[in-house]
């Protein structure tokens, strides 16, 4: 049984029923209002407007403008374009739109058909990490649905308007999740990011203007249209608007999916909604928004979740993935596990992130073994430094980021184990 | 537009990117994975610059943009640069002294950048345990030392468009890896080495063909021309001038090639060392009379399959000769053959010149036959590959040659290959069909073999052999129908149409499709698909010539491009591919009984005038004799004496027992080559002479390039050059020749021709020029021609339409298979050259038939059987190889293989028209050897 | 050898791409779950019937985890490793789990029935330890749980 205990919810309020994820059931929710209201009483250009005035931010890590994003895509052009979903989420510590999708596949197809008409787009392709079978049956099901309704297909609820949906399966590739690495995905050819300029809204999938959005981002879009930017903006904070879905992990008592304004402290999160640390154990450390964000020490843990302020605090909310870690914890050890996943992952295409993700892990291994010395610190700092800002796509900033904000916070772990020559953490969690 | 670079205000061109820019300016950005020929990925991020932007840019990638302030240096980004230097080489082999490339090149951009940055790798875990790849014959992998810069993968899919190489798994663990991960030497890797041509570590390294590779400045580098096929690649060759040997040879920038290279040229070289090299004339001794073959090959006395390695053993053959000087030599050959001439009168000599020699040699050698023989019997392997073309374009459009080069493929909505192997054939060429297919040109594929080309091809269509006429009839009578030709350029630049229309209404693809074995609808579509091209280009090669109807064949393919305006405009023209370097060359020279230099006929007085003041001899006003028509006489008798110069005609005519019995009929033979061939074997007098390493001359390739070939070696023993040798004869024989270089020769010829008359050695530059040509100083020459007239005497091309007529010897139950013939992408015709280079030796040792596994299992027959082949005319032993590129009913054999000689069972008919032998149909069955 | 129904369901799918390409993803899945894994003979005949080379279906195959291109054991039982996992113990479970299938990770059980594997994030953080059975998820797992269900595999 899925256990979401939402707190302050307008996406996630419906979700204890398992109904809303039919199509009646959806629309005996208020579901696809929002779509007939766009589709028919509102220009393309309106609904961007509207988007654009909400402030809402793209939920899939980078939190750019939405609307401005739609605006980029070309207004007059007679080839088609399209749009597509990104629910090749990946991130560790992330897992809040796989629920979205297997609780409400509807909601994300309203969200969707709005965008589409906002952009022109004449299909969408919804590209579905290759592990995520159930989630992606929920979606090809209310994909019938919708057709069979007429809700998708030659005239989408009755406006005249064209749509297509395609559901395609990811097969398994962390960098599928990076926009282009997930149009090349789409074309049928390894997730290698591509090369920017050019930008997806003028060269996306197939060579046709695209626009990327996140599960999540689309699921907010009908609500923003049914009660309105000043609405919406009543939620989060001024430069953060609107609820996002934090998944919340590792040694909390009840770990979650919490439905929360932005800007919500990172403490209340970890101590109110998700019960506290376990066992009556401290805090060690946080990391606020997936495994590429830098972690936070104890002492910070009063952060708003919000851009604005987790980025003066060294790091970002990423996609709201909350991994908590408690006083047992070897660093080191989360350093293994981190830099293992990324040389694991790296597309392989740039020098520095193939060859850099592959020396961290070994060093951080080393370090971890006790064989490390103490020049090593500075390699991996080094080595992370030259990683960042330099590469086609950020997957190599994304592995540099949490090996700098170890070191930044954690340094003490790793000269004791080079001290040591052996890991001190005997309660932490196994490797 | 204006960007400023490191403080500088550089002006940038349009489109240009950040590292284009600062070149062209002398600023040096590091770089490793781009290379200019290749479409730049950004993926080495050592060129990455600042341009302002919260991430670095890779300047190999971004486009310059006007007012861009680019910082290419700052103390940052060579930081970052000397990080990445050493993430790469912690990864490399340790011992760096022992690099491949370096050693072998000494431009290993990586160590450079290790030395630059003084990064060796050491701060960091050494990486190992990638394996070496040792399966290729000419690359060695070194996995270890490959830093993932996708330069091959790139060359081998933009260059050379085989997509071979590719990258298996993600992350820290990719490796190139060739087609299914499978080791090189397993892949369907061609081996042209373009991979190893632009990897800049020691990665992909090419294998040492001749002496220890060794780096540039410690060579002689030698621009100079491939010596294999019609292509006519431009490249270097790095000599080691104390060694007397070639190191190694790289790709030269020209139009044609664009420094690409396939397997003989890049490796296929030492032929020219081979210790088997001639280098004393040689003189039959007389115990060696009755003359006949010495071999047991050539007296074909074959007991089984051989082993693979079949050059000559020199054992068997040389004590059949001594050694004698030069003097005594020349005297005989000049006696011998004035004693003929005297006697049997002129026409009892002929010669055979060949296309692998130059310009120069082929005119002095024609000049020698008809103004010092006095006949008119001079032909070369020109008879035996494009002779039946070359009648059909100049009786169609009034000249022989391509009206367009292979290149201008580009620039066509359309090409159509028709009966061409091109991969194997003109290797380099079909790399740039390919690119154009790849651009969006529809590639039209005809053949009865289902040759790797056709897998690029929009449409393929498998015809039974010999039924091309029938074919492009019903592909014109669609045309015709659906009016889809050019209604403006037939009227405007053509006659004889309503012939050709009233013809072809006889060939709807209803009946030709069953004649050809095709769907009429294929039929249509390619109709449609060649009509419909707003330019189209043809084609073709020996799977039209050499018949028969070889004539015809080429007819067709004329009227079709007539029929749809597809000559005298870019991207559409006639291109007959022409397969030896120079055999556009010779024949323009004069190689050819019935032409003087440059088509001129040897019947029309006021031409024949011309030559004999210009040479100062009454000349023959008889058409000579072709290649199997001497053959024929001198086994009839009326052809007595010959000299032989470059040709293997015992290995490339067909019928060899019949052309056995004619050279041993001979009363004198002089034969000037390399090597002992084949027909040195009946030989009296054997002349040791110079290879193409080892001479300047020029040569024409099929695009009517005329490029410089540069002497690279010196000539081993006594050997001579040739144009001296024939200098020497004709002096002999009271025709004193003195030429003080073969510029001068060259001179004279262009001077009796309208092509070459404005070309001279001097002006034909790094990369030659295309003939005709007004402006040679300033020109590279015409690539498309007739875009006004045609050289006909109205200045119209004309319709010659062909009736479809079956082969003359079809399969029956006692010989139940069609067998052709053809090349392999490794060998050259007889063999001479490439059975005696190491590499191509290595890689297709071995004399094979090829059939249908359907045709294999009926017959009982397996993949690997020895089996026999046997015609009406003879038999061979050898390996059967299963594969589907054949049709049902037919079997394929290369002819390089002097142990089973194709030509022992191909059959010695003629076409009317061109007297280009049947190569490619006779009737033959198959058997599994006892 | 391709069947001629997978065939028709690859060209189907490649109806569904504006370049018939983009179906190689869902082409290499029908393949899969055909023979259980993509051979090299399957590559040549994939590329074949899309039009490509098979070195660019080589690449995919082995770019992507869920392609196998050698034969698998019957069924795929993978822990998730990542760290919210291996915080709450998922590392300690695939050990237990090693020891009670007699096979280390990445190697079959001798009779074929099963091959244990790691995995990187599944996105079941909230319901950690956590294992992907072929294409299910079981989550909130313990060890007895998690030998019921591999005792169950067939």
């Amino acid at each position: 049984m899925l256990k979401v205990p939402h707190v302050t919810s307008y996406l996630t309020e419906h979700f204890a029923e398992d109904a809303f994820g039919t199509l009646a059931g959806y629309e005996k929710k208020g579901g696809y209002a929002a779509a007939r209201k766009a589709l028919t009483e509102m220009a393309p250009g309106d609904v961007i407007e509207l988007v654009k005035a909400s402030g809402l931010q793209g939920r899939g890590g980078a939190g750019f403008n939405t609307g401005l994003k739609w605006s980029f895509m070309p207004a007059d052009s007679d080839v088609p374009k399209y749009l597509v979903c990104n629910a090749d989420e990946s991130e560790p510590g992330s897992f809040k739109d796989r629920i979205l999708l297997e609780r409400s596949p509807h909601q994300l197809l309203e969200g969707i058909l709005i965008a589409a008409y906002a952009v022109g787009a004449c299909t969408t392709f919804i590209y579905i990490r290759g592990e995520y079978s159930f989630p992606a049956d929920q979606v090809e099901r209310a994909v019938a649905e919708a057709y069979d309704q007429g809700h998708l297909g030659p005239n989408v609820l009755g406006s005249g308007f064209r749509h297509d949906v395609v559901v395609h399966r990811g097969a398994g590739a962390y960098i599928c999740g990076e926009e282009t690495g997930l149009l090349e995905s789409l074309e049928g050819k390894k997730g290698q990011p591509r090369k920017k300029p050019p930008f997806p809204a003028q060269v996306g999938a197939f060579g046709m203007p695209t626009t990327v959005n996140n599960v999540e981002t689309f699921c907010h879009v009908p609500y923003i249209v049914n009660r309105g930017a000043e609405w919406f903006r009543g939620f989060g904070t001024e430069a953060s608007p609107g609820t996002t879905l934090f998944g919340v992990s590792g040694h909390v008592v009840k770990p979650g999916l919490f439905e929360l304004p932005l800007g919500t402290p990172l403490s209340e999160i970890v101590f109110e909604h998700a019960g506290g640390i376990a066992g009556g154990r401290k805090v060690k450390g946080v990391i606020p928004g997936g495994m590429s964000m830098p972690i936070l020490p104890a002492g910070q843990l009063d952060v708003p979740m919000a851009n604005e302020s987790l980025r003066e605090r060294g790091t970002m909310l990423g996609t709201g993935g909350i991994m908590v870690m408690d006083e047992t914890t070897c660093m080191v050890r989360v350093g293994c596990v981190i830099s293992y996943f990324f040389r694991d992952e790296s597309c392989g295409q740039c020098t520095q992130c193939r060859e850099g993700t592959g020396w961290l892990n070994k060093i951080m291994n080393r370090i971890e073994r006790g064989a490390g010395q103490s020049e090593d610190l500075g390699v991996l700092l080094d080595i992370a430094a030259k990683m960042e800002g330099q590469t086609i796509c950020a997957f190599a900033d994304a592995a540099a980021w949490p090996v700098q904000g170890l070191l930044r916070h954690f340094r003490a772990d790793f000269e004791e184990h080079v001290r040591l020559g052996r890991c001190p953490f005997t309660a932490s969690f196994e490797l | 537009m204006r960007i400023t670079i490191d403080g500088r205000e550089i002006e940038a061109r349009e489109g240009a990117t950040i590292f284009d820019a600062a070149g062209a300016a002398g600023i040096d950005i590091p770089v490793l994975c781009h290379d200019p020929r290749l479409d730049p990925v950004g993926v080495c991020r050592l060129c990455v610059v600042d341009v302002g932007e919260r991430v670095l840019a890779a300047a190999c990638v971004r486009r310059c943009e006007p007012g861009m302030e680019v910082r290419t240096n700052t103390s940052d980004i060579e930081a970052d640069r000397a990080v990445l230097t050493e993430l790469l080489m912690s990864e490399q082999p340790a011992d760096h002294e022992a690099d491949r490339r370096e050693r072998a090149f000494g431009d290993n951009a990586l160590l450079a950048c290790a030395r630059r940055y003084d990064a060796w790798g050491d701060s960091l875990p050494r990486g190992g345990g990638r394996a070496d790849d040792t399966s290729s014959s000419v690359i060695h992998v070194d996995h270890q030392a490959c830093i993932l810069c996708d330069r091959c993968i790139r060359a081998c899919d933009e260059l050379q468009n085989n997509e071979v190489i590719g990258r298996t798994g993600k992350g820290h663990d990719s490796r190139i890896a060739f087609d299914l991960d499978v080791p090189m030497g397993q892949s369907t890797c061609v081996s042209c080495g373009e991979c190893a041509a632009v990897c800049p570590t020691g990665a992909l390294v090419d294998v040492a063909i001749g002496p220890e590779l060794r780096p540039r400045d410690e060579l002689e580098a030698v621009d100079s021309v491939c010596p294999y096929c019609g292509v006519g690649c431009a490249l270097t060759y790095h000599v080691d001038r104390e060694r007397n040997a070639i190191v190694f040879a790289e790709g030269r920038e020209s139009p044609g090639n664009r420094q690409r290279l396939c397997v003989k040229g890049r490796y296929g070289w030492d032929y020219a060392a081979h210790p088997q090299r001639l280098r004393v004339p040689l003189i039959r001794r007389d115990d060696a009379y009755p003359k006949g073959a010495l071999s047991k090959d050539v007296r074909g006395e074959h007991d089984g399959r051989r082993k693979p390695g079949g050059i000559v053993d020199y054992d068997e053959v040389l004590p059949a000769f001594r050694e004698a000087t030069w003097d005594e030599a020349l005297d005989l050959v000049a006696e011998r053959l004035s004693t003929i001439r005297d006697r049997d009168g002129p026409d009892a000599l002929a010669g055979f010149g060949s296309a692998k020699c130059s310009n120069e040699e082929a005119y002095l050698f024609q000049k020698l036959v008809r103004a010092c023989f006095g006949t008119n019997n001079v032909d070369h392997c020109t008879r035996l590959c494009h002779a039946s073309s070359v009648a059909a374009l100049l009786e169609g459009i009034g000249s022989g040659a391509v009206t367009t080069t292979y290149g201008d493929i580009a620039n066509a909505g359309a090409a159509l290959l028709a009966g061409t192997n091109t991969t194997a054939n003109h290797p380099v060429a079909a790399t740039f069909f390919k690119e154009a297919r790849k651009r969006g040109t529809k590639l039209i594929v005809v053949d009865p073999r289902r040759e790797a080309i056709a897998e690029h091809a929009d449409h393929y269509c498998r015809i039974k052999p010999g039924t091309d006429v029938a074919f492009y009839n019903a592909m014109m009578q669609v045309i015709i129908e659906e009016e889809l030709g050019d209604r403006a350029f037939i009227e405007e630049r053509t006659e004889n149409y309503d012939a050709l229309a009233t013809l072809v209404a006889d060939y709807p693809p209803e009946r030709a499709g069953a004649i050809c074995g095709v769907e009429p609808d294929d039929i249509r579509a390619v109709a449609r698909a060649f009509g419909s091209a707003d330019s189209a280009i043809v084609f073709w090669g020996m799977g039209i010539s050499q018949h028969v109807y070889g004539t015809n064949n080429a007819r067709c393919l004329i009227a079709l491009a007539l029929l749809t305006g597809n000559i005298g405009k870019a991207g559409a023209g006639l291109h007959p591919l022409r397969g030896q370097n120079n055999v556009q060359g010779a024949s323009d020279a004069g190689l050819i009984p019935m032409v003087y230099p440059d088509y001129q006929s040897v019947e029309d007085p006021a031409i024949r005038e011309k030559f004999e003041s210009a040479w100062g001899r009454e000349l023959s006003p008889q058409r000579g004799l072709t290649v199997v028509e001497i053959a024929h006489a001198a086994l009839e008798g009326s052809v007595k004496g010959m000299y032989i110069m470059g040709e293997n005609p015992f290995l490339s005519d067909p019928n060899v027992n019949k052309v056995r019995k004619a050279l041993s009929n001979l009363d004198f033979l002089v034969v000037q080559d390399i090597f002992l061939t084949e027909t040195a074997e009946f030989a009296d007098v054997i002349l040791p002479a110079s290879s193409y390493m080892e001479k300047l001359g020029t040569y024409t390739n099929t695009d009517r390039r005329v490029q410089i070939g540069r002497p690279v070696l010196e000539m081993p023993g006594e050997a001579r050059l040739d144009w001296e040798v024939v200098c020497d004869v004709s002096t002999r024989m009271g025709f004193p020749m003195d030429y003080a270089s073969p510029s001068e020769i060259f001179d004279e010829f262009a001077g009796l021709t309208n092509a070459y008359a404005t070309l001279s050695h001097d002006n034909l530059g790094a990369v030659g020029k295309l003939w005709p040509n007004p402006d040679p100083e300033r020109d590279d020459g015409p690539v498309v021609l007739f875009d006004d007239a045609f050289p006909t005497e109205n200045g119209r091309a004309k319709f010659v339409p062909a009736e479809w007529t079956a082969a003359r010897e079809l399969p029956d139950d006692d010989y139940p298979f069609v067998l052709n013939t053809g090349r392999l992408l490794e060998h050259w015709h007889t063999g001479v050259m490439t059975r005696r280079t190491r590499v191509l030796d290595a890689i297709a040792p071995e004399a094979f038939v090829a059939m249908h596994p359907d045709d294999g299992s009926a017959n009982g027959l397996s993949d690997g059987d020895n089996v026999t082949v046997e015609s009406r005319r003879g038999s061979v032993t050898l390996r059967l190889r299963l594969t589907t590129r054949e049709c049902r009913g037919a079997v394929f054999m290369p002819i390089h293989f002097r142990e089973a000689a194709a030509n022992l069972l191909t059959l010695d008919e003629l076409d009317p028209d061109g007297k280009i032998p049947e190569f490619k149909f006779c009737a033959v069955r198959v058997s599994a050897a006892g | 050898m391709i069947s001629t129904g997978t065939r028709s369901k690859i060209e189907a799918e490649m109806e569904r791409y504006p370049q018939k390409r983009g179906a190689l993803l869902p082409a290499l899945y029908l393949v899969q779950a055909e023979h259980g894994y993509v051979s090299s003979d399957t590559v040549r005949e994939l590329a074949e019937i899309m039009g490509l080379h098979p070195v660019e279906v080589m690449e995919v195959v082995t770019f992507y985890n869920l392609f196998f291109d050698r034969p698998q054991p019957r069924h795929h039982a993978s822990v998730c490793t990542n760290l919210p996992c291996s915080l709450r113990g998922a590392r300690v479970l695939l050990a237990q789990l090693e020891e009670h299938v007699g096979s280390k990770v990445g190697e079959p059980t001798d009779d074929g029935r099963l091959v244990l594997g790691h995995e990187e994030c599944l996105g079941a953080c909230a319901f950690a330890p956590m294992m992907r059975v072929d294409d299910a998820y079981h989550e909130d797992l313990d060890l007895e749980h998690a030998k019921s269900i591999l005792d169950a595999l067939e």
